[in-house]
Parts: C-alpha cells; structure tokens; sequence
C-alpha cells in the first residue's frame, strides 16, 4: 500500500523563473526505506517540503499529492504533525527548548496529550534510543550527533508513520554520521516507520536503502532499487558516479558481476579477481615534497583556553612548505579548530614557537555566516576578479544568507582572498557539500597557488587533493606523509579503498589508483 | 556534613518558602527578626556550601546610613558638619544594614535551590506561553555565546565598539536567518494546536502537601498576629511575643530542619542494616 | 478585560492602603511594580502570538541576554538597552516590553537574582514599550539622531532612575539621594554607551529585521 502518490506535480517558486519542480510522479510504499539524492539546488528539499503540509512553500502548484488516498491539502494539522515527521538539516536549529527532557516532551504538548501519557512515551523514546543517561541535561550540552538523534526521537516519539528527513548528517562528522545512519535503520527495521531521506554521504547510505530517486534539474531520473540506480549512474558516466561506494565503482571498471556496496563483499571480490599476494605497485611513488622552504613552522606549541584549564595542544610541531595543501586529519572536538586560530595568531600559545615567513594569514571558519556583514554578495566582495575566479558571478545580486551552503562557501572564500593572503587556513571546508561542490572547492583551491592548511573529516578529499596529510590526535600531530604514504600506513583511518585493498595491494589509496593496479595485474 | 534535602522538594514548597522568608525579612526590621532571619540564611548558605563574604557591603552600608539620617533624639556626638549622630539613627542604620545583606544572602540561597527548570514549571503552570519563550532562550544563550566567539574570532579588530557593534550585527541576521528552521521545526511538531498540555518531571508527593501547608499557616500567623512591630525613629520602640519568634524561627529554619530530620532517618535506617 | 487583571487593580490600592503604614516604602514600591507588570504578561498569555513573532522574540532576548555575558570582560560595553530599544521599534510596544522585561529577567539567571532584577525587568521593558509605542506614533523616528537621543535619555532617566530605585531598601531619603547622586557617572556612561551603540547598529539592525520579516512574512 502506498503512503505518498505524486501525480504530476509541477511547483514554481514565485521569485523564480524556473519551475522547481517538473512533472514529477511518484508512488512511495508503506514501510520503504527511501534515499532521494541529487546535486544541490535539483529540488529535493522542495520535493520533499511537499509531502510535509505544514512546510510547504508558497508557489504555483499543478498535479496533486495523496496521503494515504486523501488529497494532501485535505490533512489536518494535527495529522500533520503527529503522522508525518520531518527532521531538518542543521541539529543545533530545530532544538526548541533548553532540557532533552523538555524537548523530547515538546511535540506531545503541542497534541494535547496528558501527562501521564506523556511521561510513558518519553520514557519508551529514552530507552530506544539510549538517552536515559543525558535524560536531564541542557541540550546545549550535547555533542552534534546527540542532538540530531535528540531532534529524531523527539519525532519517532509522536508516533509519527512516515519520517522524512532533509540531509540530516551534513553537519555532523563522519562517525557520528554513519551511527545516525544506523539508527535510520533501525527504526525502519523494527518500527516500520517509512522513511524519505535526501542525503550528500551516498557512500554510506546506498547500503542501507530499499529505493533511490535521483533528481536532475527538478526532475526524476532514476527511482530504483539501489543496485540498478547505481550501475545505471556509472554507466551513463553521470557525475555522481563518482560519490557511488567505493567497492561498486571498483567492482563496476573490473567485472559486470553484481556491485557490491559493502568493504566486506568489494574484497571478497577482489580477492576472487587477482588473489590474495599482497602486491606493491611500482607505478605509484610518490613525488616527495620539498621541505627546504617551509612557509611556516610550529616548534612545540603548548595551549590552553585558560590558566588552570587542560592542554589543547600539547607540545605540537608542523612545518608547511611553500605552495602546499596540507590536511590536518584527527576526531571531533579535540582541538583542530583551536590549531587553526593558534596559526591565524588568533589564540596566543603560552609556550613554544611560530615562525612564518609572512605576516598575511587568513583563516576562513566552519561556519561561513560569521564574515557576512552586507545585505548582497556584491556589496562583500566589490572585486570581480575573484567572483569570476569562484565562478559566483551569478550570485552578486543575492543577500549572502538566501544562498545555498556550498555558495556561501564559495563567497567567503572568495571574501578571505580579498587580502590575497600567503597562507590560506581553512576548517571542514567540505563540511555539508555534495559531490560536484567537492569537485569545484578542490579545483579552485588547486588554481590559487597558495599555501594551504585545512582540517577536515573528509578522508577521501584530502586522499586526493591534498600534497601532504596529517594526523591530529591529543594536542600532536603524530604521523604525516604525503597521501598515499600516510594511508596506507593506516589501519583503520583511511580511505574506503584502502579498506578495501589492504594486503591485497598495500599502497593504493583512491579507487582510481585501485582500478589501475588490478588492471594492470589482470592483462 | 549534611546534605540539603530540602532542594528535593517540590517546586511549590520552594517558591512558597523564599517568597515567605524574604518578605518577611524585608518586613520584619524588629531586632529579634533579624538576628533570626540572618542566622537561618547564613546556616543555610553553609548548608549549600555557598562563601560569599558579605561583610564589606554590611560595613559600608551601616557606616553611611547613619551618617546621612540626622532624625532622633538621644544625641551621641556632632558630626563635623554640625548635625547631631543619634543612638536611634546608628540603631536604625545597622538594622537596615541586615536586612539588606539578609535579603541578598536570602537571594544567594535562591540562586542556588530555584534552578531555572524549576522556575519553569512554575511559570508554566501559570503562564504557559511565556515560559515556552522562556525555556528557548535558555536554549539559545549558550549556542549563542558559542556564535558570539566564532563571530569576534572572524572579525578582529582594535576599536572595542567597533568589533561590538560588528558582532551584533552579524549576530542578529545569523541567527534571525537561523530562526526560520527553529519555527519550522516547531510546526512540524503541531506547534499552535489548541489544548496545548504542560509536561513536567515533579510529582506532589504527600510530604510536599504536609509542608507546604506547614509554611502557609506559619507566614498566614505571622502576618495576622502582626506583633513584631518596631520603630526606630524618632524614638527606638518595640512590641515583643514570644510565640510569634519562635514559629519565625521555624520558619525560617525550614530546610535545615528538614535536612537534619532526613539525615537523621538515613542514619536510623543504616543502623537497621 | 481579562479576569486576573481586575483582581490586580483591585490589590493594587488594597495593598498599599494596608502596609503605608508600616512605612516600609522599598516593599509597598516592590509589590507596586509587581502589579504593573503582570498584566502586561497575562495580557501576553491571552493573545494567541503568531509562531514566527514568538522565535523573533526569543532570539531577541537570546542576543541581548547573551551580548551581556560575551561583552561581560569589555565593561563599557552594554548592548543590552540598545537591543531592547531596536526590539521595541521593529516588533512592537509590547514585544518590547517582553523582551525587555524577559532579558533582565533572564540574564539574572546568569548573574544572580536578587531584589534589583524587578526594578530591571521594569526599567528595560519600559524602555522597550516606550520604544515600540513612540516609533508606532512617529514621534520616534528611523533616524540616527532620533533613535540615539532617545537611547540617551531612556537609559540615563529611566534606566537609571528606576534601577537606583533598589536604594529605597535603606529607608532613609539621604541615603537614597547619596546613592542617585553617586550613580551619576555610571549611568551616563551606561548611556553614552547605549548610544554609541545605536549609533553604531540601529538603523542596519532594523533594517536586517525588515528585510527577515517581510522575507517569512
């Protein structure tokens, strides 16, 4: 039985000239646990903002939608909200009150239920998703992850039958991000709750999903089962080829066997292609970088927030060389941020040294929002040179807040270069951005021709753009190495490809440098 | 030491005790009251492990109050200026003086018992919506401290008002913009439904009742027997009953009797062991 | 009328006739103050607020509040009275009086209650009423010089003379004129920031609410 039936729905936004959505239809069944994905600004979020009444957006409409065979427009409020839950992107937004408690409470108020009642499906809510042990503390307490799973369960805990949700992990880091995926899981598992999901980190999600819609330019293209949708991708050479699971697009340039989504069954495969020696390939060395002229050098740094507070860093050394991309890989909240202002001398160390040989620094933060001051992206920039560089020349016109987030990336970007700064630091630079943003962030970066020192989550980014990479752990930088060195060096901490190949070929860390070797081994 | 049990205790209790012992204590300047009244806020105050020395503001207020209140009549010296400096004045000056730091030491205690959860509930009993405003502030403040250090690291400057306004700025359209997803995600959860029900973690229990009309009777007593009456200017007069001390002492003392009562059960039952 | 509030302007004259002779004038002026403000906030409770009005006002205090704490180490620096004011002017009188009322309220639970937070709460939400209600009629006009007079003034006579009001505790009138006298510096100062702040920010910052209200309208 189907749960949405979409009929030729069409929507334009009123300020728009392009219609957002064309001539879309769609069935989706009870109890599917359904990916939608697409680059950003394809209408996914607009799509799915129409199966959720409440949050519908003004427009022009045709076609119709049903809910349950009710036409969507004839849903009560009340059905709305109790029936249909919808978790937005950022975690720290949708938090509404100041106790998990309070919030978990929150939706159940707003129906009118009466304590007692309450207070048993909080209960229930708190045991499925183990949050008896933060039960009572301030939600401003939690870490990212926690509070997305706060905002999820707050959701689940009003019954709802159908939960969609729009990028949930975008902002979290990447483990965190794998256990919320899970928990989607298992909530469409063992509750059979229906489950519509747009999301950027396919790599994790292809595995767990009964059905893919892929979306291009306000249309349907795909709606599969997750196999089909990604050997259709790969095949058509589609760009989101290249966000498709590592093992699958291995096992797709080798074989036209079943694709596999899982490091388990890519090995299993690659055993079976070219056996279990574990080989070395000579057609992959690496270019040392010239460490003569470093730009900038740490020499035991110490730091703390305050007097009697613990180390942040602790005794931590680095040197960059001139003209280099050096990522600074480590776990959340440990301190990588703290590094980055320490380097931009806006955190003082109170031991150790910092030598640079220039003066101009600039540092460009997580959160993009905090460099803009004007009311147009033109008014922040007033250079177009450098709009034209970032290929945002078409965004001049639009108050910095109604852009997207990979484009308000790429503006305050482009804002830090106004300086023409010597050293360029960047945090989680690919934090929330799809696959083709990745892809135009890597190849700007590329054409500055600037010292560049990121920290980041993002493994596989900084396996294929960075010059040299770093592992940040308690207050140190405890390992570093170019890329293909430094991860195959790595256990655990690499790359899906270098999972995948370990003791099968030891230094290959990207798929293509895996595609070549088996090929190679395969002639 | 003992514990303060008596933080456990219902919401109401708590409103109901510091709203009757700081009235009172701004109410009730006889002597007697005030020595009754400081001695419980100080005990209490060690009871909740507060040091706060609030000597220095005693000092300075008892010296300059007098100096400034030329009324009365039992004249003890001249003040250079010519104006006379009264036994009743002095009196008068010190007694203020403890009412004041008795009044903040009763503010300290408050602080520390009268979390905002539970001022929350009690405003939400009575004004629903505003205690909803309430309760996203509180969750917003840290996020925004959080916002307000990301935004002055971004934007360094030397002019302290510059970078303040600066911040503010950016502040207002960050969060404003922010906003947007807070009210949606309330709609999606059916905010502004009619009959919207207030959930609470505190449950009445039978010891809260027994106590809270414990304190009603005592401060209704005390307000209607209205025996403690004193003036000290121009003429230091006072009325005086027994009874009435005592249950101010009471009281006052409530939760540290209350405590002694519960450690002493906690020891009874040890020893059963 | 509402019900609540018939019974305060009954309690009103009731109280102060019971305990004006007790001559006790810190608590009778307390209690009065009180009462002044609960209607406002029953007045508040009976409105059904629109959901987007409720976050803007959340957010508003959450600025203020939390602007007190973050500029807490740069002492000559008080955005809160400028925030109100802006508040007052783009949401209203009495968003402007909640807000005012709530930010005092609620950035004593960071600083510590005490009797002085009511004579905040009235000052600040009288600033922010004021606010809302002058700009609603035009006398107060989006103009730097008409919002920064404004900020001066309010903040010295109004924020000032109220919140000096707490030194009626000592019960003596030369105490109380000392204490007004000896506050003279730190409430110009407390005003002569609000202005430069509003100098600085208040024409943008109503701008900024402009453009968000009318973009979610």
């Amino acid at each position: 039985m189907e749960v949405f039936n979409i009929e030729n729905l069409t929507f334009k936004y009123p300020t728009k000239e392009k219609a957002a959505l064309t001539d879309i239809t769609l069935q989706i069944d009870k109890g599917e646990f359904i990916l939608l994905c697409g680059q950003s600004g394809c209408g996914k979020t607009t799509l799915i903002k129409h199966l959720k009444p409440s949050l519908t957006p003004h427009g022009q409409t045709q076609g119709n939608i049903f809910y349950k065979s009710t036409n969507i427009k004839q849903v009560s409020t009340r059905e709305d909200a109790s029936e249909i839950g919808y978790v937005l992107q950022n975690p720290d937004n949708q938090i509404v009150t100041d106790k998990v408690w309070h919030e978990l409470a929150f939706g159940l108020e707003n129906l009118g239920i009466d304590k007692q009642q309450i207070r048993l499906r909080v209960a229930e809510m708190a045991n499925f998703f183990g949050i008896q042990n933060w039960f009572y503390n301030d939600t401003a307490s939690l870490s990212g992850g926690q509070k997305q799973l706060l905002n999820l369960a707050s959701i689940i805990v009003m019954g709802v039958e159908v939960l969609i949700l729009d990028e949930p992990t975008s902002q979290l880091d990447p483990i965190s991000a794998v256990d919320f995926l899970e928990t989607l899981k298992k909530i469409n598992d063992e509750l059979g709750i229906t489950i519509i999901l747009t999301e950027h980190r396919l790599e994790e999600v292809f595995k767990l999903v009964d059905k893919v819609i892929v979306m291009q330019d306000s249309k349907i293209l795909f709606y599969d089962t997750p196999h089909n949708v990604c050997k259709n991708l790969i095949e058509t050479q589609h760009p989101m080829a290249n966000a498709m699971p590592t093992p699958a697009r291995i096992a797709a340039a080798l074989t036209h066997e079943e694709l596999p989504f899982t490091i388990k069954s890519g090995r299993n495969l690659l055993y079976k292609l070219i056996g279990s020696t574990n080989i070395l390939a000579d057609n992959l060395i690496e270019k040392p970088i010239d460490t003569n002229f470093n730009i900038l050098t740490l020499k035991d740094v110490f730091f703390r927030y305050t007097k009697d507070g613990n180390d942040i860093l602790k005794g931590l050394s680095i040197n960059v060389a001139q003209g280099e991309i050096y990522a600074i890989l480590g776990g959340n909240g440990t301190g990588k941020s703290t590094l980055l202002n320490v380097i931009a001398k806006n955190l003082r160390p109170y031991r150790g040294k910092i030598k640079s040989s220039t003066k101009s620094i600039a540092l460009l933060p997580q959160d993009p929002q905090v460099m803009f001051i004007k009311d147009t992206v033109s008014e922040e920039l007033a250079n177009n040179e450098i709009s034209k560089l970032l290929n945002i020349s078409h965004l001049l016109n639009f108050h910095p807040f109604d852009l997207s987030g990979g484009e308000q990336q790429k503006v305050a970007l482009a804002k830090i270069l106004l300086s023409n700064p010597d050293i360029l630091l960047l945090d989680e630079p690919t934090k929330g951005l799809d696959c083709y943003f990745k892809a135009e962030l890597a190849q700007i970066l590329a054409s500055l021709n600037k010292t560049i020192i990121l920290v980041s989550h993002d493994i596989e980014f900084c396996a294929k753009y960075a010059s040299r990479c770093g592992l940040y752990f308690d207050g140190q930088i405890i390992s570093e190495g170019p890329p293909r060195e430094f991860f195959s060096n790595n256990y655990f901490y690499t790359t899906s490809a270098s999972r995948m190949c370990r003791h099968i070929i030891s230094n290959a860390v990207t798929v293509k440098e895996v595609i070549e070797t088996c090929q190679n081994q395969l002639k | 030491m003992i514990r303060c049990y008596f933080s456990d205790y219902h919401p109401i209790v708590l409103f109901i005790y510091f709203i009757s012992v700081i009235s009172f204590a701004i109410f009730l300047m006889h002597p007697v009251c005030l020595l009754i009244s400081i001695s419980a806020a100080i005990s209490y105050l060690a009871l909740l492990r507060i040091k706060k020395y609030m000597l220095a503001i005693f000092l300075i207020i008892s010296i300059i109050n007098p100096l400034f209140n030329h009324a009365g009549v039992t004249i003890l010296f001249y003040l250079p200026t010519g104006n006379p400096f009264t036994l009743e004045s002095l009196l008068y000056g010190i007694a203020t003086s403890f009412m004041i730091i008795t009044v903040i030491a009763w503010f300290c205690c408050y602080n520390k018992v009268v979390t905002s959860d539970k001022l929350l509930y009690l405003f939400g009993k009575l004004l629903p919506q505003l205690s909803l405003i309430i309760s996203m502030v509180l969750r917003l403040i840290p996020l925004y401290k959080i916002r307000f250090n990301k935004i002055m690291h971004a934007n360094p400057s030397d002019n302290a008002f510059k970078t303040a306004a600066l911040v503010v700025s950016i502040m207002v359209t960050w969060s404003m913009e922010t906003a947007i997803d807070t009210a949606d995600s309330m709609k999606a959860r059916g905010y502004g439904l009619p009959n919207r029900t207030t959930f609470s973690n505190y449950k009445l229990t039978t010891r809260d009742i027994v106590v809270s009309i414990g304190l009603v009777v005592m401060s209704g007593y005390l307000i209607c027997s209205n025996k403690l009456a004193v003036t000290y200017i121009p003429i230091f007069n006072y009325t005086q009953s027994l009874p009435d001390f005592i249950i101010y002492t009471i009281l006052c003392y409530t939760p540290i009797i209350l405590s002694i009562m519960e450690e002493l059960k906690w020891k009874y039952l040890i020893s059963k062991i | 009328m509402p019900k609540p509030i018939k019974i305060i302007l009954l309690l009103m004259p009731l109280t102060t006739l019971l305990l004006v002779d007790s001559n006790n004038y810190y608590f009778i002026s307390l209690l009065l103050i009180i009462y002044a403000m609960l209607p406002f906030f029953i007045i508040y409770e009976k409105r059904k607020v629109q959901l987007r009005e409720l976050v803007m006002i959340a957010v508003m205090i959450a600025i203020a509040v939390a602007g007190r704490s973050a500029f807490f180490m740069l002492p000559q620096i008080k955005p809160m009275v400028a925030i109100v004011i802006i508040s007052g002017i783009c949401l209203g009188a009495q968003s402007g009086f909640l807000i005012g009322t709530l930010s005092a309220f609620i950035s004593n639970f960071i600083f510590g209650q005490g009797p002085w937070t009511i004579w905040q709460m009235f000052a600040t939400g009288s600033i922010g009423f004021l606010a809302g209600i002058l700009y609603y009629n035009n006398i107060l006009m989006k103009t730097k010089t008409s919002i920064c007079i404004f900020g001066g003034i309010t903040t010295f006579f109004i924020y000032g003379g109220i919140v000096n009001l707490n030194s009626l505790m000592t019960n003596n009138i030369a105490t109380i004129i000392a204490y007004y006298v000896y506050s003279i510096p730190f409430d110009l100062l407390h005003a002569s920031s609000t202005i430069v702040f509003l100098y600085l920010i208040a024409i943008p910052m109503i701008e900024k609410i402009e453009r968000i209200k009318t973009k979610y309208g």
